[in-house]
């Protein structure tokens, strides 16, 4: 590689990595992410409601005891989540005395009330009113506790002992270990870790060629809008200048996913101790992403396909942008690109389900389709390799040095042409320029 | 030696014949104007010689070789179309294009404190590009495309946008660099800088060769047309006289051009007879008046060709 395309490589990489926003999206975006869930965490901490008072009016007079003793969670401060005081009503009052509830809970003197009708184990329905009512999880776990008392009163009336009943049920929960045949013999393999890797990685890849494929674009449009590229040119070919273009700015993609690697790394292994800290106990997410087998084929696959789909995408994007004037006139461009990008992502899904089918196939080889389906079916089907890799490495990378040489002759007539837009016919008429 | 030598290189765009058959070559050491009003091919030509775009017919030697690559490193090119990167620092950019002229770090760093200093920015040199004026902007442009020490410097319109001081600083540098060796071809459509900076002229209109050489012999060859004439008399003979060709009368004094093929003595022999002649002066046209006859005599003959 010559001298000149390095420095091209270095100025497109130094300028952006030097500026704010990237520092501020490769460090602190992650940073502000973790701030954000442990804010929601320590919020949830300080927000606190205070005990609630609840209302009960148990017609059947068999439930209220067993609820209301069965509800004993305190909150941060050790006073009880809730207060349960037992109403005794009269039916023949029923409207009167409901009416003066709801005047209590208006004037907040108490939270809300709730009606356990006679029929309760028929209807198996409960009234539940007070202030506000979005909070799902409190109604959640009242319903729970109810249902509790109804499911013990049933199966008494059943003869049967709920407390066996429910030790029985505890002991019949069993548990799927999901194996992968290959010709090595079985692997055992998590499904849900799986298939979190792909979707995650195929994402990243998804964002990382719109993101830095506009990027590309944005960098021939300034050369092109401030009448850098004369000066340029003359110094360096137009497909060298372009392909130092694509290069540097790659560099920087894969600088931020690094980053970001070595942070989701950090936080696997240290994270546990440090969500005890802040009293988090639940990790089970953390054993889910601990569970994700990232094998040195599908880290390889993933940068082979990461590069070739960027290069592919950033040559049309590279396009676009040596035809166009403005950055105003590149957006509108910019949609048609992309869609691919996306409906790759939607293939993606329904492929990595069923990485074996015909469809599969030909969708992980259509060039524009290529890197994220095909990597998508490599990184489900690790360790064995899904059908049609090996030729997808070659036709990848034939589409994309096709594309690159087309978009090259675009790139180099284009960035010359001030003024009129030129219709894409015209633009295509370029590539036959000498 | 010649630095630059063009041989019958043509360019088409479409139906559009942007520069047709055109030859001409630089010496070593010359400032040579490529003269042209607006659309007449100089960019084109420009663009050629700087391998940016490709001729259809026709060769470019530089420095007596077609190596492409080695050659361009050995050429500065400041477009008519210019700017900078407004978010780089002053010595970064400076830096870069020097990278893109395979310029070594420690000799381009040295290069642009020298320049900078010369142009008087040196306290500019860690400042962001938008911060300067427009003018500073256009100098700094000008030492990116002499920091090099390129033997040929190509500068179209270099003069395009420019307060008075400041061009005057951009010829001096010009002439400072000839001096020095550096060839250098000045494209412009201002005929009075170039009549006073330049050694020899391509004129070029509608992609044509209009004229071209020396500008003292083109100028020699021009300036037997026009003739100044102070006068006491009737001076009705310059209406009649068939060698006239066009002839602005101020009462006592005329600015005379001559037909084609007309001879200074005879128009002379028949004033003497109308009347009494104080001054007779052949006199040497401006490089503007030889732009205008040539240019508009070329469009006319164009047109009676279509």
């Amino acid at each position: 590689m010559s001298k000149k395309v390095f420095a091209v490589i270095k100025r497109e990489y130094w300028t952006r990595a030097k500026t704010k926003g990237f520092i501020i999206g490769t460090l602190i975006f992650p940073l502000m992410l973790v701030l954000i869930f442990g804010g929601i965490f320590i919020f949830s901490i300080f927000f606190q409601p205070s005990t609630k008072t609840y209302y009960v009016i148990d017609e059947t007079n068999k439930i209220f005891d067993e609820f209301s003793t069965s509800l004993s969670d305190t909150l941060k401060n050790g006073s009880p989540k809730f207060n349960f005081v037992k109403m005794d009503i009269l039916p023949d009052n029923m409207e009167e005395e409901i009416k003066s509830i709801q005047k209590e809970v208006v004037e907040k003197k108490i939270y809300g009330y709730m009606l356990i009708p006679k029929d309760i184990l028929e209807n198996r329905t409960v009234k539940y009113s007070a202030q506000n009512v979005s909070d799902f999880e409190e109604q959640h776990s009242l319903s729970r506790a109810i249902s509790n008392v109804v499911k013990n009163i049933r199966l008494q009336n059943l003869g049967l002992d709920p407390q066996q009943v429910r030790d029985e049920m505890d002991k019949s929960w069993i548990r799927l270990v999901s194996s992968q045949i290959t010709d090595k013999g079985e692997i055992e393999k998590s499904g849900t870790s799986s298939f979190i890797l792909t979707y995650i990685l195929t994402y990243v890849m998804f964002l990382m060629m719109m993101i830095y494929g506009g990027m590309v674009m944005r960098s021939v449009i300034e050369e092109k809008s401030q009448r850098i590229t004369e000066s340029i040119v003359s110094a360096i070919k137009p497909i060298e200048l372009m392909f130092g273009k694509v290069m540097g700015i790659c560099a920087l993609g894969l600088t931020q996913l690094a980053v970001f690697g070595i942070m989701l790394s950090v936080i696997v292994t240290y994270g546990e101790k440090l969500f005890l800290k802040f009293g988090v106990t639940d990790t089970e997410f953390l054993n889910v992403i601990r569970q994700i087998n990232f094998s040195p084929m599908i880290f390889l696959s993933f940068l082979f396909y990461f590069l070739m789909g960027f290069i592919f995408y950033s040559c049309v994007f590279a396009a676009i942008g040596a035809i166009v004037n403005s950055e105003d006139e590149g957006q509108q461009f910019t949609f048609p690109i992309i869609i691919p990008i996306i409906l790759s992502y939607f293939i993606m899904f329904n492929v990595a389900k069923n990485p074996d089918t015909t469809m599969a196939f030909w969708a992980s080889i259509f060039p524009f389709f290529t890197p994220i389906v095909m990597f998508g079916r490599i990184a489900v089907s690790d360790p064995v390799m899904p059908s049609g890799f090996i030729l997808s490495i070659f036709t990848m990378i034939g589409f994309t040095a096709l594309m690159f040489w087309l978009t090259a002759k675009i790139y180099r007539v284009g960035i010359l042409m001030y003024g009129k837009k030129p219709s894409i016919k015209e633009a295509i008429k370029w590539i036959k320029y000498k | 030696m010649k630095v630059l030598e063009i041989q019958g290189i043509t360019k088409q765009f479409g139906d559009f014949k942007a520069v047709d058959n055109i030859d001409f070559s630089i010496d070593e050491g010359k400032i040579f104007g490529l003269l042209g009003p607006n659309g007449a091919g100089k960019t084109t030509t420009i663009r050629m010689i700087m391998n940016i775009i490709a001729p259809d017919d026709g060769q470019i030697l530089i420095l007596g070789n077609q190596n492409e690559g080695i050659a361009i490193d050995n050429i500065g090119y400041l477009p008519e179309e210019r700017g900078m990167y407004r978010k780089m620092k002053v010595k970064d950019v400076l830096l870069f294009l020097s990278a893109l002229r395979s310029m070594d770090k420690k000799s381009a760093t040295e290069q642009i404190d020298f320049w900078l200093d010369k142009v008087g920015l040196a306290e500019w040199k860690n400042k962001k590009v938008e911060e300067l004026s427009k003018g500073m902007q256009q100098k700094i442009q000008f030492i990116g495309t002499v920091i090099h020490k390129p033997k040929l410097l190509i500068l179209d319109e270099p003069f395009g946008g420019l307060d008075p001081i400041n061009q005057n600083l951009i010829k001096d540098l010009m002439l400072e660099l000839r001096d020095m060796g550096t060839t250098i071809i000045f494209s412009t459509h201002v005929m009075e800088s170039a009549e006073k900076l330049c050694d020899e002229i391509f004129l070029i209109n509608k992609g044509k060769k209009v004229l071209y050489g020396n500008l003292n012999d083109i100028k020699h060859s021009f300036g037997l047309q026009n003739i100044v004439i102070k006068y006491d008399g009737n001076g009705d003979f310059l209406k009649l006289s068939r060698n006239i060709k066009k002839c602005n009368n101020y009462g006592n004094t005329a600015e005379i051009q001559l037909e084609k093929d007309a001879d200074a003595q005879e128009l002379l022999r028949e004033a003497i007879k109308e009347c009494k002649i104080q001054k007779f002066e052949i006199v040497e046209p401006s490089l503007h008046e030889i732009f205008i006859e040539s240019v508009s005599e070329n469009n006319e003959e164009g047109e009676g060709n279509e």
